[in-house]
């Protein structure tokens, strides 16, 4: 594989001022961004914020209106069959063949490719043997998608997209295709995708790209990400009964132990003390004091997230379906 | 060609575990047979006719030749023959019994006596006739005793007109033409016999083409067949590409290094394949139900399958065109129909006027059913060529536009 040519962390993906207009409508605005060797590359934003279009390009499935992108080295307005056998994709209105078994729709996809791997080995790695041979049509969602994963890995891909994956999958659903993605990080597979949960951002991406209304407003490791826009860590003591009661004598004692390394110290509208660090051990300490000293109300230490990250960036945060709040 | 032969296998696979393919290609063509064999291959309609014999003697029977008139319409296969009564007034009948959607048919009192003495002055006027012509070989004795007797007669033979039946028919009987054309056959044949003549000097012959042994099953078979091909190839096939379009899974199969090409030639193969098992229901349903006698030799099956290319092609051009299914699937049936309808398929191009007659002759399809017809049915490669080059023609161009044509990119915008 092509992938295998490329030592770990040199760009696979180069994009350069990547833009899509229909008519007046810019949906994606000039794009220009890295995705290196064996890397889990995310790229995040609420619903048409240019993330599909985006990766679209780059499989080869929408025609640019601008600007250039190269993968593996090769031009995605030029080289598109051998940029195909190079890449797996799970598109996000994903579908195939109702009536034809797990199986065989892997197999047929297998046979596409010249080189790939054994239609056994994936349904194995993905869990799919049981249901080889059930019709596609007779899956429930989370199975379907993990077909389409199944069929996105059988020609052995140097890079693998998967739009949207687990949208729209139930919880265990969701855990399993994460548990799927961490395995073909961990065998150096690049894995592109795109979501809109930050949890999915935060357990899966070594690399996170922020997008809205078709532009980059951040690109970073998720770690920097978070530590550039997301905020304080807080130290919060939970309200038992709401502002109106007689919280303020009871966190007497405890508010000093805050306000002594605390960047600021500030009580909620439902009644929590909070305390803001921008340093993780002050805030253990203080964490650790706190409990010693305290009165039996929950204290947690909450880090900032991608959450905060998007809220900082985009003044609101997608809700499950992917809109911003 | 392994994409291709792995995406057939899978087409294939797909479609015959579909529920709609077992209609299609079991029942839908039973249907079609059965329907059109019965409508156009029974043995002889039958179109009711009442007769109203007004001409009866004192004791209320008929008059010899009315009853033997009406005899004759009965001896008619084609006639159902019903009878009212000869004082009986038409139109209370007609209210009574709902009668007014009956063709009637009605012999008036005179009937017996004005045959006779028409055919009397027929006759003399034959003679005359005759005399006129001989004349010049007889003498004068005998030409002044000729002109005596024919005088003699004509004074003899009683005046008034002929015998006029009346003929009624609802205003919205499609068949009234037809009866109307049986009743004049029969007042030839009548006229004829009442002028005794035994031997009419003009005959008509009738004969069929080729095989006398053929049924009519046997003739509309290659309608059924081509217009079955064309059917799927312009009515399914778009809704079945557009639908692959629609949900993701031709989106799913370009992510692949697939090639354009493949796909399209993969889809054309399995509809070439279908357009044969098509045709193999149609020939099995046609003898074990029919007895057909009529079976394609190579040519035929050649031509069947340049058909299904033809149409299919033509088919994934417009599903490629139209993103909807249901859209793809309309205009399909907007090429469909007009040109089942034109082409002479279901009846005789002769009924039409001449313009459509003249459209009609251009389309694919009356060369296609034609060709079959001639190779299937008369067993001749006479006039076959054309069926073959406008469908090999259409062929190459909608291949050409398919492949050209096809989504490869940009779903959904």
């Amino acid at each position: 594989m092509t992938a295998e040519r490329i030592a770990q962390g040199e760009p696979v993906v180069e994009v350069s001022d990547l833009r899509k207009t229909y008519g007046e409508t810019v949906a994606v605005d000039g794009v220009s961004f890295d995705i290196r060797a064996e890397e889990v590359f995310a790229l995040v934003g609420p619903n048409g914020a240019g993330k599909t279009t985006t990766v679209e390009m780059l499989e080869c499935l929408r025609t640019p209106s601008g600007g250039s992108a190269r993968l593996l080295g090769k031009d995605i307005a030029e080289e598109t069959r051998a940029i195909k056998a190079e890449i797996g994709v799970v598109p996000q209105s994903f579908h195939t063949f109702d009536r034809l078994t797990v199986q065989e729709n892997v197999s047929l996809i297998r046979q596409l490719y010249n080189d790939g791997r054994t239609v056994e080995s994936v349904l194995d790695e993905l869990d799919l043997a049981e249901w080889a041979e059930t019709p596609f049509r007779s899956l429930s969602g989370g199975l379907q998608r993990r077909t389409g994963m199944a069929m996105a890995l059988v020609g052995d891909p140097a890079i693998l997209f998967l739009d949207e994956p687990t949208t729209g999958l139930d919880p265990d659903a969701r855990r399993t295709t994460w548990e799927q993605i961490e395995g073909l990080a961990e065998r150096g597979t690049t894995v592109v995708l795109t979501t809109h949960y930050m949890e999915e951002v935060e357990r899966l991406a070594d690399r996170a790209a922020l997008l809205l209304d078709g532009a980059i407003e951040a690109i970073d490791t998720v770690p920097n990400l978070i530590d550039r826009y997301g905020g304080a860590i807080k130290v919060i003591v939970r309200s038992e009964s709401g502002r109106d009661g007689d919280e303020s004598t009871k966190d007497e004692p405890l508010r000093p132990i805050l306000a002594e390394t605390a960047r600021e110290v500030y009580r909620t509208d439902t009644g929590d003390l909070v305390g803001l660090f921008d340093d993780r051990e002050r805030a253990q300490a203080a964490y650790s004091r706190l409990h010693e000293a305290g009165d039996g109300r929950a204290i947690d230490l909450v880090s900032a997230g991608m959450e905060d990250v998007f809220l900082q960036l985009a003044g609101a945060t997608p809700d499950a379906r992917g809109e911003l709040e | 060609m392994k994409r291709i032969v792995a995406l057939l296998v899978a087409l294939l696979r797909d479609w015959s575990r579909s529920r709609e393919t077992v209609f299609f290609v079991v029942l839908f063509p039973i249907i079609l047979l059965v329907i059109f064999s019965t409508v156009f291959a029974s043995s002889a309609p039958s179109f009711a006719l009442v007769v109203q014999n007004e001409d009866v003697g004192p004791d209320g029977e008929p008059t010899n030749l009315s009853a033997e008139f009406v005899d004759s319409l009965e001896n008619i296969e084609a006639l159902d023959i019903g009878r009212i009564d000869a004082d009986r007034n038409l139109t209370a009948w007609s209210q009574e019994s709902d009668g007014s959607g009956s063709r009637v048919l009605v012999l008036p009192e005179t009937f017996e006596e004005n045959v006779r003495a028409q055919s009397g002055r027929t006759r003399i006027a034959i003679i005359r006739d005759t005399v006129a012509r001989v004349q010049g070989d007889m003498n004068d004795s005998e030409r002044a005793t000729v002109q005596r007797g024919l005088d003699q007669a004509t004074q003899n033979t009683t005046n008034g007109s002929a015998a006029t039946v009346a003929f009624y028919a609802p205003p919205d009987d499609e068949s009234s033409a037809v009866v109307r054309g049986i009743l004049a056959q029969v007042v030839a044949d009548f006229n004829q016999e009442a002028l005794g003549i035994d031997e009419p000097p003009v005959t008509v012959e009738s004969g069929t083409i080729g095989d006398a042994g053929l049924s009519s099953t046997d003739y509309y078979l290659p309608a059924f067949i081509a217009t079955l091909v064309l059917i799927n190839g312009v009515m399914t096939v778009p809704g079945v590409i557009a639908g692959f379009n629609q949900d993701g899974t031709l989106k799913r199969l370009v992510a692949t290094p697939l090639r354009r090409r493949d796909w399209i030639v993969a889809n054309i193969i399995q509809q070439s394949l279908l357009a044969l098992v098509l045709t193999g229901v149609m020939l099995v349903v046609a003898a074990v139900l029919f007895g057909v006698t009529a079976v394609p030799g190579p040519l035929a099956v050649a031509l069947v399958l340049l058909g299904a290319i033809a149409f299919s092609a033509l088919g994934m051009t417009l599903g490629s065109l139209l993103p909807d299914p249901d859209a793809a699937t309309s205009l399909g049936g907007s090429i469909a129909f007009p040109m089942m309808f034109l082409s002479g398929v279901f009846w005789e191009m002769d009924i039409m006027p001449e313009t459509l007659q003249t459209i009609g002759r251009v389309m694919p399809l009356y060369q296609f059913h034609r060709g079959l017809r001639r190779l299937m049915i008369v067993g001749t490669t006479d006039g076959v060529w054309p069926a073959f080059a406008m469908l090999g023609g259409m062929a190459v161009v909608f291949v050409a536009l398919a492949i050209r044509l096809a989504r490869w990119r940009d779903f959904g915008d």
